[in-house]
């Protein structure tokens, strides 16, 4: 390999070939490409407004994500619910497919439930960003852990919902409605059952963050967690309603 | 570390990075050790461990498909270790290296791989966005690939399915031998590797979108960032809807339900207890993932050889923002064209019509791609050096396996090509061979930064031919075999009269392969050996401009430290007039 000068030294402005344009530093931009103006001091308050949008990023890509998921099991639902298939008995076309039964008023207490708990995050979040902004002033907050009675009362929500989709399940089983009785029960349970599974995933996120909450360990983390669960408990309530019309209308 | 090695060169000034937790004689404890190479949170760490992870399922890969050759050709031989090939082991081992090389090659090592080690330095940063996440992302796949590899050893052996698992034969336990627990771990296998695969595009996602330095503007991110950051997002969307079609298919398995299993089917002259499902919505399941996951699979390798192009014809890119758009368009339409997979499925005229115009528009943003390679090379001070020469192998045999890809999309003509080894040559040549020779090139290209010593040039070249040559003398006759009828998948014909005739190209391919997959030891030699005894590289070996470069060999543990560069330039400043240098690093500040 040719050795490869040291230094450069242009004695007129280059040609400049590929690539973007321009010569300076570009501050503020989109997303990254700038310092977020904190100017390599990782500990003052901008830093941490760049973490925590970061994070917030993350949650928001894992929820398109999440978003697809549903999005492939409404397509193979909707496909389901219409198709025809050949009958060699009777020789006729016959469409398979039984409407749901669903008991409508205990699914509105599940709603209920669980859009009263992204309420209490929503508490819980704004309390965090608050003591956030004191802390940031050099100052403590006039009364700590404001969030404390909102997260516990969200978690509780939140399993309490978790419970009642379980019963909710055997009863349907009592009631004859298995996963394996029609392909309107499997889509049934298995959209039902993927939502739970990802609210307990946020409910295991609320219980470290109200475990480190009480422990006073590393506010910040706290604040950054409860911040970006409540951008997903939000986003499951809406998954939640999202399913419950998709089960309403298409049936 | 030695002093040299921590300085910079090419820059304005010298600059030394001293790293004091980066491990150099310093004697480390277990636990530190196991915190390091182990469950280490380091990008470069993780990128190491996906790339040898891939090295060794493409191993066993590469293994399973001597086997098969080896099987075509002489149907009764019996091997040491495996015996005598039944028709199930052929089925097994064809679905084993489909399953490994797709996943566990071709979309871990450019992208999880490389990716994990130089996204982040090439923009600047010194760590991905979500380090912790990214441990997990790789032990998630490390389980995968345990579990995919474990169902060789359980009694039945590993799915005969296919990489494609297509329903209903996946969905029924009784239809083989393979099929009952193997397809099942099977399915495990792939529903963990799509999560850790949405867990890493996350982190990908938003490192482009976070963590690039100041003055790293989008349009300065070296052309292997964008693919990256395209592929991530593709991968994203596409292992989502394949993870919720493997939850569906594993229910059908174990719950009894009927998702994918259609009413009154007779397997083995049993009828079959569910019901009421369709197949073919497995397969618009399926290749609504499978069709992004070539691209996810050959779009980094897109990126390595438009960067490598440029290095080492010291030119720029020819036509950076036509390359960013082509990279934006390959992604966008590699999401409309999956129905192309299910021209003979029975479809809808209109559909196919529809699915066939759009494959046959990917033609246009592969033809700037290429149009732009050539333009980059077109009158370049060229130096032949092993990555330039695999990246050159990869315009080849991306032009080749390309041009067969309009042909397939007709569906008048899928009708008589469809699953011929017509479909073996064209995909393995633009998608497997093209994918490798991607790898083959970065590899040797990032070597002296990874390791700090540089690869043998002469074994890489002797490397390079056998590889190239023999790459063309496998799949191109496949072509020929398509033509003449012959179908894939089919362990023995030499009892059917027209493809028994056939036998003396197949044994030419067998021939080729076994040079080949030969071959590949002088690559696995010259990785080991350089790895000690290579010749000591410096900061920047190649000339290149990207920002990995202004690190030492290999890099801080720390990456940049607390000196975040300033980035001043595009990625592809070479051929600089007036410079004493030809290329301008892209955080060289004296221009004026």
């Amino acid at each position: 390999m040719s050795p490869i000068t040291d230094h450069i030294e242009v004695e007129r402005k280059p040609k400049l070939g590929g690539g973007g344009p321009g010569k300076t530093p570009h501050r503020y931009g989109f997303g990254g490409g700038d310092d977020g103006g904190d100017h390599h001091r990782p500990d003052d308050f901008l830093s941490r407004r760049d973490r925590l949008r970061r994070y917030r990023i993350g949650v928001l890509i894992g929820m398109v994500s999440v978003a697809v998921l549903f999005i492939g099991l409404t397509s193979a639902y909707v496909a389901r619910a219409g198709q025809r298939h050949w009958d060699l008995d009777t020789q006729t076309s016959v469409r398979d497919w039984q409407p749901l039964v669903l008991p409508y008023r205990q699914l509105i207490i599940n709603s209920c439930i669980l859009l009263l708990s992204s309420i209490t995050l929503e508490m819980a979040r704004r309390s965090l960003v608050k003591r956030m902004e004191f802390s940031t002033l050099g100052i403590l907050p006039p009364r700590l852990q404001t969030e404390l009675p909102w997260l516990t009362l969200t978690v509780g929500l939140g399993l309490a919902f978790l419970a009642s989709q379980i019963l909710l399940w055997n009863t349907l089983r009592q009631s004859g409605m298995y996963l394996v009785s029609n392909p309107s029960s499997s889509f049934f349970y298995l959209l039902t059952g993927l939502h739970a599974v990802h609210l307990a995933g946020g409910v295991v996120v609320l219980l470290c963050a109200l475990l480190g909450s009480w422990l006073r360990l590393r506010h910040q983390s706290q604040q950054i967690t409860v911040d970006v669960t409540a951008w997903y408990w939000h986003f499951m309530g809406m998954l939640w309603l999202y399913i419950f019309a998709l089960l309403y209308f298409v049936k | 570390m030695a002093q040299l090695d921590g300085t910079t060169e090419g820059n304005h000034g010298t600059i030394i990075y001293v790293s004091e937790d980066f491990p150099s004689t310093a004697q480390t404890k277990p636990l530190q050790a196991l915190r390091r190479y182990i469950f280490s949170t380091d990008h470069k760490m993780i990128g190491l461990q996906y790339f040898f992870l891939s090295l060794a399922a493409v191993l066993v890969g590469s293994f399973l498909s001597l086997l098969m050759r080896i099987h075509l050709t002489w149907p009764d031989a019996a091997l040491p270790i495996v015996g005598h090939i039944k028709p199930e082991n052929y089925l097994a081992y064809l679905t084993m290296h489909g399953t490994l090389m797709v996943f566990f090659v071709l979309s871990t090592a450019p992208l999880s791989g490389f990716g994990n080690y130089f996204l982040p330095l090439q923009l600047g940063s010194s760590e991905m966005a979500f380090p912790r996440l990214n441990l997990l992302g790789f032990w998630i796949t490390f389980l995968a690939l345990l579990i995919l590899l474990s169902a060789f050893f359980i009694p039945g052996g590993a799915s005969l399915a296919g990489w494609t698992q297509y329903a209903p034969l996946s969905a029924i336990a009784s239809s083989g031998p393979g099929q009952g627990q193997g397809t099942t771990l099977w399915l495990v296998s792939i529903g963990l590797f799509c999560i850790a695969s949405v867990l890493g595009a996350i982190n990908f996602i938003t490192t482009t979108l976070k963590k690039r330095t100041v003055g790293m503007r989008l349009l300065r991110m070296p052309l292997p960032c964008w693919t990256w950051f395209v592929a991530a997002i593709l991968s994203l969307l596409a292992f989502s809807v394949l993870l919720a079609a493997t939850i569906m298919l594993l229910l059908d398995r174990t719950a009894g339900t009927g998702f994918f299993v259609p009413s009154g089917l007779l397997v083995n002259g049993k009828p079959v207890p569910q019901g009421g499902g369709s197949a073919l919505l497995w397969q618009h399941l399926f290749w609504f993932f499978g069709h992004p996951e070539v691209y996810i699979a050959v779009l980094p390798g897109l990126g390595i050889t438009s960067h490598l192009l440029s290095v080492f014809s010291r030119k720029p890119v020819f036509g950076y923002k036509a390359m960013v758009g082509a990279i934006l368009a390959i992604g966008v339409l590699g999401f409309a064209v999956w129905g192309h997979h299910m021209f003979v499925s029975g479809m809808d005229p209109y559909a196919s019509f529809a699915f066939s115009g759009l494959t046959t528009a990917i033609a246009v943003p592969s033809a700037i791609k290429t149009f732009n390679w050539i333009g980059t090379i077109w009158g370049g001070k060229l130096r032949f050096t092993t990555p330039m020469l695999f990246s050159l192998g990869f315009v080849s045999l991306f032009i080749t396996g390309g041009l067969s890809g309009p042909l397939l999309a007709q569906p008048a003509l899928d009708m008589y090509l469809h699953d011929t080894y017509f479909v073996v040559g064209h995909f393995h040549l633009i998608m497997a061979m093209a994918g490798l020779f991607a790898v083959f090139a970065g590899t040797h290209f990032w070597f002296p930064k990874m390791f700090g010593r540089m690869m043998n040039e002469r074994l890489g070249a002797a490397h390079f031919w056998i590889t190239f040559i023999g790459a063309y003398a496998i799949f191109l006759p496949m072509h020929f075999l398509g033509i003449a009828g012959h179908p894939r998948r089919y362990s023995d014909l030499t009892s059917v009269h027209y493809v028994a005739a056939l036998a003396p190209v197949h044994r030419f391919i067998t021939w080729a392969a076994i040079i080949t997959i030969g071959a590949q030891f002088i690559f696995l030699l010259n990785l080991f050996w350089s790895m000690f005894r290579g010749a000591k590289a410096g900061v920047n070996p190649w000339g290149c401009s990207t920002l990995e470069w202004t690190l030492c060999s290999p890099p801080p543990g720390n990456g940049f430290g607390d000196r975040a560069p300033v980035v001043y330039h595009g990625p592809y400043e070479y051929g600089v007039s007036g410079a004493t240098t030809d290329f301008l690093m892209q955080d060289a500040s004296a221009t004026s």
